[in-house]
């Protein structure tokens, strides 16, 4: 009987909730935003033209050499896109013949029908070529000297992926910006255009088409790039976008710097050694002790603490919004009263915090849910741009690791609403609300401050003693669980919570009592304490004016 | 004689104010039993104890022959003085919703709830939002809530406050039909006439102290009887009428309490010539002479 009327309670506070703006509204903006926020962006950079630039080269040499592999990083992109619409049979009518043919005869070198394993050898090969090319010639000498034929690994496919190579590069370099853009975003092909200028054209010409808008920057390249950066500019209207520039500037620095390697006899393999970088592979000591590789479960074990700390964050506020709006309406509705008449105080509130509760719950449920079908849409969508971890399986592939972030989740939320509710019985008005509210944001606060130095030491002095005040422990349980904290200290914290949510239910229950039913100017800190502390039924002191 | 509620040596203290003191009664199963009293005499406090909303600091309350009152929560029902609904419900979802606080199933509270609305011509409003209410018809929502799961004992608080004549008229007809349903009814006002057309008993407190309780009948004839005159004119004049222990002019009724060996026929005599008589009765005192006689004339007019 009694848990069916705090069922009534909640239910119809939860069927209320549902029928309010603001409840809609918070439901669908926030996925909204997030959608925004990853479409916006990419929209942006696909309505930007291209931004036109001209070079005026002193060296006579260099701008040749940039032209020939101003666009190649393009190619990798575009390679995986023919090769996934020839997979699909999509939008082959976009690409010339000889590409597709060539696109063709390579994918059937590839000898796989599954698209991903395509996209992979793709890579492989490209990175393959790369190093071939920078080492071929190194190779061959290192071979003579030995007197060894030259290693040849795949060779067949690697030169079918060689020709297409060159025909897609052939097609891609001649093709215009405007009809780049239908291959993908972030391609530097449609973002940059070079304009081609007469022999001859000063800069004065240039600062000329520099203000009449028909150029966005241009170059100048000195002497003798070689020696130095002597006479080398970059000269536009617009310094604070710096895309073109340093796109330009790593090509050019590419070259002079292979060139600089040539000029003083390194052999090109000994320089690309030398240019290698020292790579840290990141590990971790497993349970065994010993050390094992990063697995996905672990990235997810990082990101998820400080994502849980922020929800449990965002429920706590949003809820308190809803839970003091709605005792205070009761109560200015005059509607308690009656209830009072058929619901014990406690059975009110308990109804209220569920259903409440309830709501949040489900608009947390659903921004969760459409996050996690977003990233499942967003790489289709966005043709395989943004393609986020498959963290869903990280995260279940770990049931205690779940748990506990559920209780720790549903624990503080539940510890907060009683206060909340606690407080806001004893006011009359939102503003009365708010200022009574004060101590309770500014606590909600140290959580957030203290995220980052907790997940950076999950286990230090901090982030232990944060974990035993009651008011921070289910955040900072949750920030800690890529530590993880030991067994006991989840026991412990585990009791503390128990402890204190209850508590924290039996003080609101005898706030709430007493302060529904009072009007008036909201009571003191400490008056509300004494009522906590007097046996219930008695009312200390009441300010109700009758 | 079956007793509803019982109130034995009931106080209740807030702070140094005592709102109640010392008060007992006992409200006999199936009659119509009046609270009354000035503004903050108690009344409200007296319910709130009864409906276990607020408990007694000393002495005992026994709710239909039960000394623990949340037992018998369901078997009431309460109006209280503060009243209101929620606005966004629609008025059979709100009437549904209080009858299965009650503890009735949600299939016989639906129905009971359009039932209630169409017999007292509430029926339209069944699918309308109770924003779109008008106070009066919020009100008689609000006490059809009362009714919802056939309580034993109804207890309203200032039933008729802020109502029309016309729905004044109403309410009256719903307390009656109450009673006709056997039900114990108990409801506070300070308007008199209300508690006069209605009441069986009737209960008067003033600061917290019983003044008067018992049958209304036997209380009224406690009283002196008086003359009781409708007039058109000048009241003024009334003042000068001699023999006079007591008057109360309301404009158009004036009641006269007469000294002793003053006979109705001196007075009828006197005001022939200054207002134009419309009629002269001789009757038992009003409830409203009585009240203002037991609190010695010092009501507390205060807003609340």
């Amino acid at each position: 009987m009694t848990n069916n009327k705090i069922y009534l309670v909640a239910r119809r506070e939860y069927v209320e909730n549902l029928r309010t703006k603001a409840f809609w509204i918070g439901i669908i903006s926030v996925p909204i935003i997030l959608a925004l926020s990853m479409i916006v962006p990419i929209w942006l950079t696909e309505q930007k033209d291209a931004r036109k630039y001209a070079v005026i080269d002193h060296s006579n040499w260099l701008m040749t050499e940039i032209e020939e592999q101003a666009f190649e990083p393009d190619l990798e992109k575009i390679m995986v896109q023919i090769t996934n619409d020839l997979y699909k049979k999509e939008n082959l009518d976009r690409y010339p013949e000889d590409v597709l043919a060539t696109a063709e005869d390579y994918k059937k070198k590839l000898g796989t029908d599954d698209p991903e394993e395509a996209e992979k050898k793709i890579r492989d090969n490209i990175q393959a070529l790369s190093k071939q090319k920078n080492e071929s010639e190194a190779k061959a000498q290192q071979a003579i000297e030995k007197g060894e034929a030259p290693e040849k690994i795949d060779q067949y496919v690697l030169d079918q992926f060689d020709a297409f190579h060159k025909i897609m590069f052939a097609w891609w370099k001649t093709l215009e910006p405007e009809e780049a853009k239908k291959f993908g975003s972030g391609l530097k092909k449609s973002q940059f255009e070079p304009i081609e200028i007469k022999e001859g054209t000063t800069e004065e010409d240039l600062n000329a088409m520099l203000d009449e808008d028909k150029l966005f920057a241009y170059f100048v390249i000195g002497e003798d790039p070689i020696k130095g950066s002597d006479g080398c500019h970059y000269i536009s209207n617009n310094l604070t976008d710096n895309d073109l520039s340093n796109w330009f500037g790593n090509i050019a620095t590419r070259i002079v710097q292979k060139k600089r390697i040539e000029n003083e006899s390194i052999a090109p393999h000994i320089a690309s050694k030398i240019r290698e970088r020292l790579k840290f592979e990141g590990k971790k000591v497993g349970k065994s002790g010993k050390t094992e590789e990063v697995k996905a479960a672990d990235t997810g074990r990082q990101w998820a603490p400080p994502a849980f700390v922020y929800l449990l964050w965002i429920a706590v506020f949003t809820s308190a919004q809803m839970l003091l709006t709605n005792t205070i309406e009761e109560k200015s509705n005059r509607i308690i009263e009656v209830l009072l008449s058929s619901v014990s105080p406690f059975q009110l509130m308990t109804g209220k915090i569920f259903g409440i509760g309830a709501t949040g719950l489900t608009i947390i449920t659903f921004w969760v849910l459409s996050f996690l079908g977003g990233i499942k849409i967003a790489p289709v969508v966005s043709g395989g741009i943004v393609s986020p971890p498959d963290f869903m399986a990280q995260i279940a592939g770990d049931p205690f690791f779940l748990a506990s972030f559920l209780f720790y989740f549903l624990g503080g939320f539940l510890m907060y609403a009683a206060i909340l509710v606690g407080f806001g019985s004893v006011c009359n008005s939102l503003k009365e609300a708010q200022n009574l509210m004060q101590p309770v944001f500014i606590l909600l606060i140290v959580p957030l401050l203290a995220m980052i130095p907790i997940t950076q030491d999950p286990n230090g002095t901090l982030a232990k003693f944060l974990s035993y005040v009651p008011f921070f422990t289910p955040f900072v349980m949750m920030n800690r669980a890529a530590g993880p904290p030991e067994v006991w200290e989840y026991v412990v914290t585990t009791l503390l919570i128990i402890g204190f949510t209850g508590f924290s239910f039996w003080a609101a229950a005898k706030v709430f009592r007493i302060g529904i039913l009072m009007t008036g100017k909201p009571p003191k800190i400490k008056e509300i304490i004494r009522w906590i502390r007097a046996p219930i039924g008695t009312v200390p002191e009441v300010t109700d004016g009758k | 004689m079956e007793v509803a509620l019982a109130l034995d040596h009931v106080t209740k203290r807030f702070g140094q104010h005592v709102a109640v003191n010392d008060l007992s009664l006992a409200i006999p199963k199936g009659s119509i039993y009046g609270f009354l009293g000035p503004n903050g005499a108690g009344k409200t406090t007296t319910i709130r104890m009864v409906m276990s909303i607020i408990l007694p600091d000393e002495g005992k309350i026994s709710v239909l022959g039960q000394n623990n009152p949340e037992s018998v929560k369901d078997r009431l029902g309460y109006l209280p003085e503060e009243k209101g609904l929620y606005k966004k419900m629609m008025a059979a979802e709100i009437l549904t919703y209080f009858g299965r606080l009650k503890g009735i199933s949600a299939s016989v509270a639906k129905k009971k709830s359009t039932d209630l609305l169409e017999r007292y011509g509430l029926g339209e409003w069944t699918k309308k939002r109770c924003e779109a209410l008008s106070k009066g018809m919020g009100q008689k929502v609000q006490i059809l809530g009362t009714l919802m799961h056939d309580p034993e004992l109804v207890i309203l608080d200032e039933p008729f406050s802020g109502l029309d004549p016309v729905n004044v008229e109403l309410v009256r007809n719903l307390i009656l039909d109450m009673k006709r349903e056997g039900r114990t009814v108990i409801f506070s006002t300070h308007v008199m006439e209300q508690a006069e057309q209605l009441c069986d008993f009737i209960f008067l407190i003033h600061k917290g102290n019983k003044v008067i309780d018992g049958p209304l009948s036997e209380v009224k004839s406690r009283g002196d009887h008086g003359v009781l005159v409708d007039y058109d004119g000048d009241g003024s004049v009334l003042r000068s009428v001699t023999g006079v222990k007591r008057l109360n002019d309301a404009g158009k009724t004036a009641e006269f309490f007469l000294e002793d060996g003053v006979e109705p026929q001196d007075i009828l005599r006197q005001l022939v010539d200054k207002v134009t008589i419309r009629r002269f009765d001789l009757r038992e005192p009003s409830l409203h002479e009585i009240f203002v006689r037991a609190v010695g004339g010092e009501v507390d007019e205060s807003p609340k």
